[in-house]
């Protein structure tokens, strides 16, 4: 079950439509920065295969411009 | 008859040189182990608040370390060591040379810290690693017994979450200053006790928001002017 | 096991989002979460947050405040505001507590047999107007003045402005901005024919090097030292503190260079000497955008009543100004200033360096200075020669002290000189004003009156017999106090005085009014990137406390100024200030309507088609550049900035035989100005009790005097005793002395001198003679 941790780099002033969008998604759990343009972002999914599948659909987001792994888990299932 | 001349001359020279040497040193030794204190000071000039950046370069660094939780200090030990509150802890481990003044010796672990696998644990980082004599105010503990008994009673340490003045506001500063002007040292990485951690070690400028409320050799009562009478 | 897991995995997110989060503070420092901020604030504490300026020094910091039942009860940093970005210092933390001293002034108080005696605000009104009226009648209208500060919301000092300059008809209009960045202002008219920074506090993360002058950020603009410090973290950049004294910007910074007093001049232009000498001159800009002008020299010092002086500026060529800095070589200069050769091609090859973009951060040490315009240009001419100006990093910034030095009395203009929109001088500048105001043009006298120090002058002689004092306490911040103190409290002269807390200023006053203060009212604030901010009326003031803008109407109105005054109580303050909106209604100077005020965390003017204007005279930035050139410096008629020739002159008075030590004053983190507020904040009270004397450990040594000992400082003014200080908060060089000024039971201004700026008439606190002893 592999758990990651992102910087993700939003659009200029695509912040408030980015955090919308990864708010919805299940797997996400978002921290947005107050003063900066920059969202910390974790990730939860069961497989690995899934955390593809969740990872290429976060990159396919408009209003991302970066995403920055910072660190990543994985736990017996 | 000239290499007479020459030969007179010269010990006539040495003669003098000799005089003039011996009154020297002469005066010299009067003067004895004095150190003329008009001559262009090469003092350094400490201010108390330099410590504060002692350690700011390594700000970030501290920031990026992980949380060892199986190895952190913890208030509740933390004073065990120091007689009262602001005392020098006692050394809690056999030290390398018995014979030596501390030095490199103690300053190889304790000047950056880090991880010591034989007393599984961090070393805590000194706030003052350019005074060398570390056995002049920390001493080993060689025996759990007393000579006698004693009287003293420890005065309890300040507490931790309750020095702000408003909710949210930064906390004061509980603890005398002296020696333990750089703030990072003990607020911050692996070896800092748990409840004092600080959270954002790169502010560097501390002493922005965080002032003491013990301010040394001063009795401190509530600021009031001296309100004339003619005030009704 | 499954409880295990699941304890493990959630572990396992609070890491990951842990590590995520302490990644992005050491990439991007200064960077805030929201988990971070509200750490500290209990859970079910329903706290309602609104956000202001604070009310303190003049960077500005934006801050929420939480209320709970009507009182005030937390701080945080606005994490919107581009000023501070979430951080504040330990004033603003704890500025609320400010409103809740146990000694508010809580109803007006008449003076009555030596006594004074408490009275209804109406009855103190009524006063104050027939006082005036009488005042006006017997000894003129030049015998009736006001003087508030940099402190006054922008509704205050319009209200002052328009009530005195327009309606009564005197320029008896100061503000204690003028014993703080007068010599800014002239700075700023002299060298660009515009006053205020052209860039902004973003300089600072575009910016290479930083070079402060004379300016202990860490202590006085701590925020913005912050923001230079995360910089420097981030991206590497060099600070260099140039200054008297050792400081804790001193040991922050990356190089810390002492000079002797007064000899910035010659190291400013050793600098230049050095910029031309090896060629680092951008001569294209220089070329479009500069011409070179000399004025007089040998100006004095103000020391007399009634000192005046006229520059009269002459045009010259690059050659003549050449020729001038040739006395100014690094060699000869380093003998002057005590600074070695070597650091002062270290400094210019900086300035001279085109790949490093340079910052020049200054406040009172330039401002505070009897040749304060001099210095002021001088920097400018470094950055004009190396065309190192008006683009993100490259900024000759001057810095204030008062939240509303730039926005009230710079802008609103509560100066003897000055309208909010030109001067008195000029009389299209008086019928522009009047046209507003809905006075008759005539109204407006077209000769300026008294600057500060002659305002005080004038009241001890008895040329002025009404004085208004409004948020400042010059009984304490006056220079050579004695005289004026003295002067103040003759026969015939009537005082008023509105403030918050008894003060030194109080105890000369005839009739004391409470004001409501900061955000017990409606108000607006300037700081020192051009940025006007908006705060609402948070809390309800005590007693019968009013603000000073509604003292000042109910005074015009009882004056017969009704017409000119006709505001509403519940909305005066918006009127005013679309009203004042009025008088800068232009694309150099237009400021943001209240409605962006009130959505946003202030906005930089001059605003245009909805933007603020970051960068001045840049035509990338700027939309009021005409002239189809990069840069366009529209202040002045031929478009071009000045660089001033201005020598090396001594100061005023200079250490001898009988005063060898050098005195300078100051403030310290803790306390803000003349610590009337600061000082019944218990936790800045206990950090810092008391004022004290610093000394360099040599000196204190040969006097045997260590820490706590009391020192006796005398002047030709006079002398006082305060304990000493070695090696604490900051190091004077040998032979200077500093002490900070907050403390009124220590008067460190009972002994400075009333020097000033010929140009600007800003007092020089900053420099006198001394004799210190071991008391």
């Amino acid at each position: 079950m592999p758990i990651k941790s992102y910087l993700v780099h939003p659009h200029d002033g695509k912040k408030e439509e980015l955090l919308q969008e990864l708010s919805t998604m299940a797997s996400c759990e978002v921290v947005p920065a107050q003063n900066m343009e920059i969202i910390a972002l974790v990730t939860e999914t069961e497989t690995k295969q899934e955390e593809e599948v969740l990872k290429a659909r976060l990159e396919s987001i408009k209003s991302l411009k970066l995403l920055a792994l910072v660190s990543g888990f994985n736990t017996p299932q | 008859m000239r290499k007479r001349l020459g030969i007179i001359s010269l010990f006539a020279l040495l003669f003098i040189g000799f005089v003039v040497v011996w009154n020297y040193s002469y005066e010299q030794g009067l003067e004895g182990p004095y150190i003329p204190v008009e001559s262009n000071s090469s003092r350094t000039l400490i201010p108390s608040e330099s410590g504060v950046f002692r350690q700011s370069e390594n700000a970030l660094d501290f920031n990026q370390m992980p949380i060892d939780e199986a190895h952190q200090r913890s208030l509740e030990t933390y004073y065990d060591n120091r007689a009262y509150p602001g005392a020098p802890p006692s050394i809690p481990h056999p030290v390398q040379k018995e014979r030596d003044l501390g030095g490199n010796v103690c300053l190889q672990c304790h000047q950056s810290g880090g991880f010591v696998q034989k007393f599984d644990a961090y070393a805590p980082i000194s706030p003052h690693p350019e005074m060398i004599n570390c056995r002049q105010c920390h001493v080993t503990q060689n025996t759990k017994g007393l000579f006698a008994e004693t009287n003293f009673t420890k005065v309890s340490p300040p507490e931790v979450g309750v020095n702000n003045a408003l909710p949210g506001s930064p906390p004061m500063i509980p603890h005398l200053l002296s020696m333990r002007e750089s703030c990072l040292s003990c607020h911050v990485g692996p070896s800092a006790p748990k409840e004092i951690r600080v959270t954002h070690p790169e502010r560097i400028n501390c002493r922005q928001c965080h002032v003491p409320n013990t301010v040394e050799h001063d009795q401190i009562e509530v600021f009031s002017r001296n309100l004339e009478e003619s005030y009704e | 096991m499954q409880t295990t897991l699941t304890d493990r995995r959630s572990f396992l997110k609070k890491m990951a989002m842990a590590s995520a989060i302490a990644a992005a503070a050491s990439m991007f420092p200064g960077i805030m979460f929201a988990a971070e901020q509200e750490k500290g604030i209990p859970k079910n504490a329903n706290l309602d947050w609104k956000k202001g300026p604070c009310r303190f020094c003049g960077v500005g910091c934006g801050v929420l405040v939480g209320t709970e039942n009507g009182k005030a009860v937390a701080v945080k940093g606005d994490p919107n505001s581009p000023v501070n970005k979430g951080l504040c210092c330990v004033k603003g933390y704890h500025s609320i507590m400010a409103l809740y001293g146990k000694d508010r002034l809580t109803h007006p108080l008449v003076k009555k047999n030596g006594r004074y005696v408490k009275t209804s605000m109406d009855e103190a009104l009524d006063l104050i107007a027939s006082k005036m009226k009488e005042t006006i009648a017997e000894h003129g209208k030049d015998a009736v003045s006001i003087y508030g500060s940099g402190q006054w919301t922008i509704p205050d000092g319009y209200a002052a402005s328009k009530l005195f300059k327009g309606c009564i008809g005197t320029n008896n209009v100061e503000a204690n901005a003028r014993l703080c960045m007068a010599s800014a202002v002239t700075g700023f008219l002299t060298s660009f024919g515009l006053d205020e920074p052209m860039g902004c506090y973003e300089d600072i993360d575009h910016a290479d090097v930083f070079v402060l002058w004379g300016n202990n950020m860490a202590e006085m603009h701590p925020v913005l030292f912050s923001r230079l410090l995360d910089q420097r973290l981030k991206r590497g950049v060099k600070i260099i503190d140039f200054a008297t004294r050792t400081t804790r910007t001193s040991t922050a910074a990356d190089k810390s260079i002492l000079f002797l007093p007064q000899t910035d001049l010659a190291v400013a232009n050793a600098i230049c000497y050095e910029i031309i000498k090896n060629g680092w001159v951008n001569n294209s800009f220089v070329e479009k955008h500069c011409s070179f002008s000399k004025g007089l020299t040998n100006m004095g010092y103000g020391l007399e009543d009634n000192y005046t002086f006229t520059d009269k500026p002459e045009k010259i060529s690059f050659e003549d100004y050449k020729t001038f800095l040739e006395d100014y070589t690094p060699e000869k200069v380093s003998k002057l200033s005590g600074v070695s050769v070597r650091d002062i091609k270290y400094m210019a090859s900086y300035y001279g360096d085109p790949n490093k973009k340079v910052m020049s951060l200054w406040c009172m040490g330039m401002n505070q200075h009897t040749r304060g315009t001099w210095i002021n240009n001088l920097v400018y001419n470094i950055h004009l020669l190396t065309g190192k100006i008006s683009q993100p990093g490259n900024s000759p910034f001057s810095l204030t002290g008062q939240p509303s030095a730039c926005g009230t009395v710079r802008e609103v203009g509560t100066l003897t000189h000055k309208l909010p929109h030109g001067v008195v001088m000029n009389k299209e500048h008086r019928e522009f004003a009047a046209k507003i105001w809905g006075v008759p043009a005539e109204n407006i006298p077209s000769k300026p009156t008294y600057h500060t120090v002659e305002m005080f002058r004038a009241l001890d002689r008895g040329d002025i017999r009404f004085m208004w004092i409004q948020v400042t306490n010059p009984m304490v911040t006056m220079p050579k106090l004695k005289r004026y103190r003295d002067g103040a409290k003759k026969e015939g002269r009537f005082i008023v005085v509105s403030d918050v807390y008894p003060t030194p200023t109080t105890d000369i006053a005839d009739v004391i009014l409470p004001s409501a203060m900061w955000i017990e009212r409606e108000g607006m604030y300037g700081n020192s990137e051009r940025r006007t901010q908006y705060f609402e009326q948070m809390v309800d003031p005590p007693g019968e406390a009013i603000s000073d803008t509604w003292q000042l109407i109910e005074v015009a109105k009882r004056l017969g100024y009704e017409k000119q005054f006709p505001y509403k109580e519940e909305t005066h303050i918006e009127e005013i200030y679309t009203e004042y909106r009025k008088h800068h209604d232009n694309i150099k100077h237009n400021m943001a309507p209240l409605e962006v005020l009130k959505s946003q965390s202030g906005a930089i003017w001059p605003y245009v088609d909805g933007k603020s204007t970051k960068w001045r005279f840049n035509a990338k930035y700027d939309p009021a550049c005409s002239n189809g050139e990069d840069f366009h410096f529209y202040g002045k008629p031929d478009g071009k900035a000045i660089i001033w020739q201005r020598p090396y002159e001594p100061a005023a008075e200079e250490p001898d035989n009988e005063y060898p030590y050098w005195l300078n004053t100051g403030r310290v983190v803790e306390h803000w100005h003349t610590g009337s507020m600061t000082r019944r904040i218990p936790v800045l009270h206990q950090a810092m009790p008391h004022a004290y004397v610093e000394l360099h450990p040599d000196d204190a040594e040969r006097m045997q005097i260590k820490t706590g000992d009391a020192v006796r400082l005398t002047t030709r003014r006079g002398e006082i005793t305060l304990p000493a200080s070695i090696n604490e908060r900051g190091v004077p060089a040998p032979m200077q002395v500093f002490v900070p000024f907050f403390d009124e039971n220590i008067l460190i201004n009972d002994i400075t001198l009333d020097s000033f700026c010929p140009i600007s008439k800003e007092p020089d606190y900053k420099k006198c003679a001394v004799r210190v002893e071991k008391a």
